[in-house]
């Protein structure tokens, strides 16, 4: 990561803005996403993982919840990478990752309420990000606040 | 073993905030305090190691606490070569949010061991 974030640098310093997108303020959004990546990942696998358990809910009896649990993971691992690189391409993908990771919350959120009876099992996304403190459903705008100060 | 966890975390945690408004850089006392808690996760694990091995029950899934153990032991290094790589205010705030994840994880790994963390 060393030798593109130091090209990267040398080319903010044109720019407005001074801080580069992945440094300062950045690397504790950053880090955020790091930490949902991981979570996220680590509850999805949990839950597809066909491990033979008492009360554990199989993917064939709730494949809607499942697939959004991975879904979501998948949002927060591209959203991570894409934050932490600072190339035009990956501000745009990191845009595209954050504005559907809120569209995600948002709708995972209110469906949830709408059609509890379909998400036994819970997702990241669920009640907004209830099981979370939230923090899913803030994470998506702080994300595209900092991505819109720091434009390519 | 709850009670000392959270302790620990706590602490880290209001070291890293108080560092991040008084330290334009990343502080000694806040990067002890992110090893003070990889080494009470260390001494947990080596603590339900023992408590695994000499047979006694557990409420959850043994491999899903294991997950979490290891997880929880990686996040303090992960979190602190990450926060090195710019060294600024931000690298102790980013430093804090290690004993925040670290509080829930051992917490839920109470509640996996125990079916309670109280």
């Amino acid at each position: 990561m060393g030798n593109r974030t130091l090209g990267a640098g040398a080319g903010a310093e044109k720019t407005p803005s001074k801080t580069p997108r992945n440094r300062g303020v950045g690397t504790l959004i950053i880090t955020a996403y790091g930490i949902f990546a991981v979570s996220a990942f680590a509850r999805a696998f949990y839950q597809i993982a066909p491990f033979p358990q008492e009360g554990k809910v199989q993917f064939v009896d709730a494949p809607l919840a499942l697939t959004l649990s991975a879904f979501a993971a998948a949002v927060y691992v591209v959203a991570t990478l894409a934050l932490a690189r600072t190339s035009p391409t990956a501000w745009s993908v990191a845009l595209a990752a954050v504005l559907i990771e809120m569209a995600g919350v948002i709708g995972v959120g209110a469906w949830t309420l709408v059609q509890p009876e379909l998400f036994e099992v819970a997702t990241v996304w669920g009640g907004f990000g209830r099981d979370y403190g939230f923090i899913p459903l803030i994470l998506p705008f702080v994300g595209l606040f900092w991505l819109l100060r720091h434009r390519p | 073993m709850f009670l000392l966890g959270t302790v620990i975390c706590a602490l880290s945690t209001l070291i890293c905030w108080t560092m991040t408004a008084v330290r334009a850089h990343p502080a000694d006392s806040a990067i002890i305090s992110l090893a003070a808690i990889e080494l009470y996760l260390i001494v947990y694990g080596i603590y339900a190691g023992i408590r695994q091995v000499m047979g006694a029950p557990i409420t959850g899934e043994s491999w899903e606490f294991w997950g979490y153990i290891i997880t929880a032991l990686m996040l303090p290094v992960g979190v602190f070569v990450w926060a090195m790589v710019d060294k600024t205010r931000w690298s102790n705030l980013v430093m804090s949010f290690v004993g925040l994840v670290v509080f829930v994880m051992v917490y839920r790994m109470e509640e996996i061991w125990w079916g309670t963390a109280l």
